[in-house]
Parts: C-alpha cells; structure tokens; sequence
C-alpha cells in the first residue's frame, strides 16, 4: 500500500485540503500534518468524502490526519464539501434594503426576490443581521415581510440592529425579529462558520 | 390562514424590469394581490423577476395589464 507523509503546518484554507486531494490520487494512505483546528476539520471532512477512514492523532508537533481508502479509484466524488466549510451557523448580513450597490430601483427589486427565493430553496441560513437601511425590511409598511416572518417560523434567528430601527424613528414599528445590540451582531459575526453578505 | 390546501397562482412575466415595476403599481392601484417573485427555472433560465398573482384573479389581472404593459407571457406557475 502506497503512503505519503504531507506537511501543511503554517498552511491557510483551502491549501491544506487541495494538497491531501492531490496525495489521495496517488496513494492510498496519506497523513496530513496540520497545526489549526479548521485546517484539521476540513482535511478530515474531505477524507470522509472521499470514502476514507479518517484518525487524527494531536502530537506536540501538530495534529496528523492519517486518510486510508480502501481502493484505488474506488472514492465517491459526489457530496464533496466546499475546500473551505468551516463548522458553525451560517448567517447573512442584510446591509441595506437593497440587494447590491449602484442603482437603488434595481436593489429594492433583488432584494425581494432574494429574500422570496430563500423562503423557496431547502437550505437557509440559522441567522440573519439586519442594519442600516437592512431595518426597513424589518419594520411595517415592508413589502417582505411576509418571507421574513416565515423564514423566522422555520427557526431563523433574525436580529435587528436597535440603534438603526432607533435612528430611522422605527423602534415602535419593527414587525418581525429580535431588537439586537452591536455586541451580539459582532459575536453572531465572529461565531459564523459561513457569513454571506447581501 | 389556517387552510391546507394551497392557492393556485399565476404568474405574469414581462419585457423588463421596469415593465414589473409599472405593472405592479397599477395592480397596487387596483388593490389587485400580487407579489413580485424571481421568474420561475422552468419558464426562464434569465436572472428575470415577474409577478405572481392568484389564479382566481387572473381576468382582473389581465384587465388591469394588457395593453399598458409590454407583457411577455401568462403562465401558471
């Protein structure tokens, strides 16, 4: 059985996994040699993947991800995780009532559709920040409300920034989500495994 | 609310963006229910937006649209 020893200690996302992809095409045990918890999740992740068996051994010297396949040319390709899926909740950032920048018309009409086709596909994010003009979306007179108040009857956390709904005079009209504060936005940020940014 | 059974929609899609946007001011003028939604794959692979209206209302619908909006097609959805 062929083996590989691969070094990715001081290495960054998506590096690590790209090099263990490349040992597994040509040996059937490869040991990866990471010194971060993402960069160990997501080898391991990607060795499981690829139908491997998957150990990780935490040494003083680092974190060896040791991926053994059974056969060569025997891995299922389908199901692969993103190189870079790091674990934790997925959040998206609404920074305005407009989905893009440059012509307001346009992102009044993207971001109806976007927050629609969310309420339509199976994945969803687990929480959604609103800020800036984003509060209107929040508040009554909003023309999605009806997505965002089904979206937060699926189990998404929506979270409103406090000092905006306050400087736009909407604090009294918020109609679905939390009021939140900047300390729990920026730990909601800093916790995410994915922020997608609208 | 409270009813299982789901609404039948139509949708009406249009030559532009700004051709939804009129149209949804004159359903609005109506008091016409609608809602502006992403044109469906199965009609449009274009990045479009159109508007989606009950099935029920489609003869007010196309009374309040035809002949003042450039309208591509009428379609169930």
């Amino acid at each position: 059985m062929s083996k590989k020893i691969v070094d990715c200690r001081g290495l960054s996302c998506p590096q690590p996994v790209i090099e263990t992809k490349q040992a597994l095409e040509k040996n059937q045990k490869v040991t990866v040699i990471v010194n971060n918890p993402a960069a160990r999740d997501n080898v391991a992740r990607f060795g499981e993947s690829q139908g491997g068996k998957v150990t990780i051994k935490e040494k003083k010297d680092g974190v060896y991800v040791t991926i053994t396949t059974s056969k060569d040319g025997k891995r299922p390709e389908q199901n692969q995780p993103s190189l870079c899926s790091t674990t934790g909740p997925v959040v998206t950032v609404i920074r305005s009532d407009q989905m893009g920048q440059g012509e307001e018309k346009l992102g009044r009409v993207l971001i109806r559709s976007f927050l629609h086709t969310l309420n339509e596909v199976s994945g969803r994010p687990d929480t959604m920040i609103f800020f800036n003009t984003g509060v209107r979306l929040t508040s009554e007179g909003s023309e999605v409300l009806d997505d965002l108040q089904a979206l937060e009857h699926k189990g998404v956390a929506i979270l409103v920034c406090g000092t905006c709904l306050d400087y736009f005079g909407l604090k009294e009209k918020i109609a679905v989500g939390q009021i939140s504060n900047m300390y729990t936005i920026v730990e909601t940020m800093l916790a995410a495994g994915r922020l997608l940014t609208v | 609310m409270g009813e299982k059974q789901s609404p039948s929609y139509g949708v009406v899609l249009f030559q532009s963006v700004n051709g939804a946007l009129l149209a949804e001011k004159l359903l609005k003028g109506k008091g016409i229910e609608y809602k502006l939604i992403p044109v469906p794959r199965h009609l449009s692979s274009d990045c479009g937006v159109c508007l989606r209206f009950l099935l029920d209302n489609e003869s007010q619908v196309k009374e309040a649209l035809v002949g003042k909006v450039e309208i591509q097609l009428f379609s169930p959805l």
